[in-house]
């Protein structure tokens, strides 16, 4: 076994070594062939194969030594125009002394940048495309601006399909000589929900406990790892008890940091499986809809989120009404 | 009987007082070359904000030195009159009874410009011939008023004692009290008190007096204590509003800025809003004033943030359509400030590992704590090996290791491992 983090061993360094996302290496590929690209949005769920695949063409294109000819920069933490503004514009002016002409700039959860510093950004691409591309990776290809959005060529990754998912995980166990039983496996996919860096973690962590990984291990490493008890949140508000539900979701938030986009998807999962009138379901779905939305564009998660709880909150007690008319 | 504990524990001894070590001394130093001879300077002037010290430690010293003090502060008045007045005591070097004197004018902020008037002019004069110690205090030395007045005068600035200082005053004076106080309570009171020593006695004694135990949940509202009867004012206008006017205006009376008063509202709306659809209702607008906070801060225009108010307040107000009025409900303080600044230092160190995460996986710092650091505390706690073959690969101090491995044990195994 080895002792780091497996999800970087095993990250994919060159396109051909990339599992999946078939058309989109293919159309890498031919980028890498003429030596030419194009300013990208690579736009997809975590874990899909955005920054690999960013970093994969980058290896490609210039050899080994491609860092220096790369930067890679994240938005999540320098997401101010100051940034655009020095860094960026400083990386992109200058001409890189090479086969390839230009330079690649990886802006990494691009969607998490300000509105003026992507603004910002637009007049740096047009100014310096010779000398620089870009090439944008975010969640949500919404979050850009349109004028940005228009300069570059989209990419959409998906979650990875089911087989491609199991053949690397086992190919992962096998090498580090983890025994990874079926039912580990598929409670992982179940957990991780194709999201492979977390698949990925799960797993490491799951045979850091020195045991065949069956589903048992996975189940209470995500319940570890994801101490968001979304359930228990949720009964708590359906039967009317609004304060207490939202102190859980603070502790989730504050105390272990789950994200607010995934408790959501959770909360999202679970509504289905609630013992609750069937056409009850779908009004809740549309309610979470709603949320999710605003989460995006809100600025305050446990906020939006406890609005949600809210009108769990009331659904349950109309619910309630509606059972005992009848 | 009630004593004020700020005169109970006053430090009889210079020994006592807490901090401002270099700045007695030159204060002692000069006092005692009157032994060898008037020195150059015939008046010290001690400067600094309130309650750091100043006129206990010229007590203490007249205490100490066996000295006569000679006290005028605000109270009195200081006109050219009645500072000369003055002149004939301080014309002498010792007192009537032998033991030397020292004069102190207290509190010179204080003068104003009639009633006091003449009164700097009389003090520089009655300097120029003094024949014992003049001390003079003041929180700002350099008002021009004093212009003249500090030409002769030795200055001596009083800085705010650090907080570990006034912790230690305060740990003093509950042992004396014989109460049993958490670390937390106390070290939150000094910090509030911003040095200021007496108002953090005075702090104290409100909490503590009479009480065995005083825990940080006893101490925790004291911020805020100001402006509680404000505030409440505020929320009642707006979780009880009629109309949307009404509502909006109590943002222009709140003491305190918008997103305090949004925090305020989101705390205590749950209480006063029992009805399921009230409370929807009043979340939702909430949910909607957050949205536009969220729009405000992705265009950085503040002209949204009319609309935050519109429904944090008006919106919040409207929502009360079954939810009846009667009863009285308390307000909370918004638990959430206090969970948040409690976690302050853990998010930092979080951070700080998430930053050395990033540099090896490709992911930002915030997502890397987030999204990676659980798995790590899972490996770190299960897997010795693998752990310190991931702290080593991602650089992490033994303070992170500790951190992540959540256990002191558990990290020595995985640094003793590191080498």
């Amino acid at each position: 076994m080895s002792f780091e983090m497996w999800a970087e061993k095993y990250r994919p360094k060159t396109l051909d070594e990339m599992v999946d996302q078939k058309e989109i290496v293919e159309r890498l590929k031919s980028f890498v062939k003429a030596k030419n690209v194009p300013h990208c949005i690579f736009a997809g769920p975590p874990g899909t194969g955005k920054t690999t695949a960013a970093l994969c063409l980058a290896r490609d294109l210039y050899g080994e030594n491609y860092r220096e000819y790369i930067m890679e920069l994240n938005a999540s933490d320098e997401r101010g125009i100051d940034v655009v503004r020095e860094t960026v514009k400083t990386f992109a002016r200058v001409r890189s002394i090479g086969e390839v002409p230009f330079k690649i700039m990886i802006l990494d959860e691009a969607d998490n940048m300000t509105a003026d510093a992507q603004q910002a950004l637009r007049r740096t691409m047009e100014r310096y495309t010779e000398t620089c591309r870009f090439i944008l990776c975010a969640n949500y290809s919404g979050k850009i601006i349109e004028p940005i959005q228009s300069r570059c060529a989209p990419f959409r990754f998906t979650y990875l399909p089911r087989e491609e998912h199991d053949k690397y995980l086992r190919y992962i166990a096998e090498n580090e000589g983890v025994n990874l039983l079926d039912e580990g496996l598929d409670a992982i996919y179940e957990v991780c929900g194709g999201d492979l860096r977390r698949a990925i973690n799960t797993l490491q962590a799951a045979a850091s406990l020195s045991k065949p990984i069956d589903a048992k291990v996975v189940y209470s490493i995500a319940g570890r790892a994801n101490p968001a008890d979304v359930r228990k949140m949720i009964d708590v508000a359906m039967k009317g008890n609004f304060i207490e539900a939202r102190k859980q979701l603070r502790e989730m938030i504050q105390k272990y940091g789950v994200a607010g986009s995934d408790i959501i998807r959770q909360i999202h999962t679970e509504i289905f499986k609630l013992d609750i009138p069937e056409p009850w379901k779908i009004k809740l779905a549309d309610i979470v809809g709603e949320i999710d939305y605003r989460l995006v564009e809100g600025a305050d998660e446990e906020v939006q989120l406890s609005a949600l709880l809210a009108k769990l909150v009331e659904a349950a007690y109309e619910m309630r009404g509606s059972t005992k008319k009848v | 009987m009630y004593q004020p504990w700020t005169v109970k524990y006053k430090p009889k001894s210079l020994k006592e007082v807490v901090g401002n070590k270099e700045a007695i001394q030159k204060f002692v130093d000069w006092v005692k070359s009157w032994n060898e001879g008037i020195p150059e300077k015939r008046a010290a002037f001690i400067y600094g904000p309130p309650g750091v010290g100043k006129t206990v430690t010229v007590e203490a010293l007249a205490n100490d030195f066996k000295m006569e003090l000679v006290e005028k502060n605000a109270s009195d008045y200081r006109t050219e009159e009645a500072v000369k007045r003055f002149a004939g005591l301080a014309s002498q070097y010792g007192s009537l009874f032998g033991t030397r004197r020292i004069i102190l004018f207290d509190e010179l902020d204080g003068l104003t410009g009639t009633a006091d008037k003449g009164g700097v002019k009389a003090m520089v004069d009655v300097i120029k011939t003094a024949q014992c110690p003049i001390v003079l205090i003041a929180n700002n030395a350099f008002d021009p008023r004093f212009a003249v007045l500090r030409s002769y005068c030795l200055l001596i600035e009083f800085k705010k004692p650090s907080v570990t200082e006034v912790l230690k005053h305060l740990k003093a004076i509950c042992l004396k009290e014989g109460i049993d106080a958490e670390e937390n309570a106390l070290k939150f009171i000094a910090q509030r008190s911003e040095g200021d020593i007496r108002s953090a006695v005075t702090d104290l004694q409100a909490l503590a007096q009479g009480k065995k135990r005083l825990t940080y949940d006893d101490v925790s509202w004291l911020g805020f204590r100001d402006r509680q009867e404000n505030i409440f004012t505020v929320l009642r206008m707006i979780l009880y509003g009629k109309t949307c006017d009404g509502a909006k205006r109590a943002v222009n009376m709140a003491d305190v800025d918008v997103d305090m008063l949004f925090e305020w509202i989101y705390e205590n709306v749950p209480n006063h809003f029992t009805d399921p659809h009230d409370l929807a209702r009043a979340m939702d607008a909430l949910s909607m004033a957050d949205v536009y906070r969220g729009r405000i801060k992705r265009t950085q225009d503040w002209g949204f943030i009319r609309y935050v108010i519109d429904y944090m307040t008006a919106g919040v107000a409207m929502a009360r359509v079954n939810t009846k009025t009667s009863g009285w409900t308390p307000f909370h303080f918004p638990e959430r400030i206090q969970a948040l600044s409690k976690s302050k230092e853990e998010r930092s160190i979080q951070l700080e590992i998430g930053k050395k995460i990033k540099r090896k996986c490709h992911i930002s710092a915030t997502r890397a704590s987030k999204e990676i650091l659980p798995y790590l505390r899972i490996i770190f706690k299960n897997n010795v090996e693998m752990a310190a073959g991931i702290a080593k690969w991602l650089d992490l101090t033994p303070e992170m290791v500790e951190y992540v491995a959540e256990s002191k044990e558990k990290a020595a195994a995985i640094n003793k491992l590191l080498g």
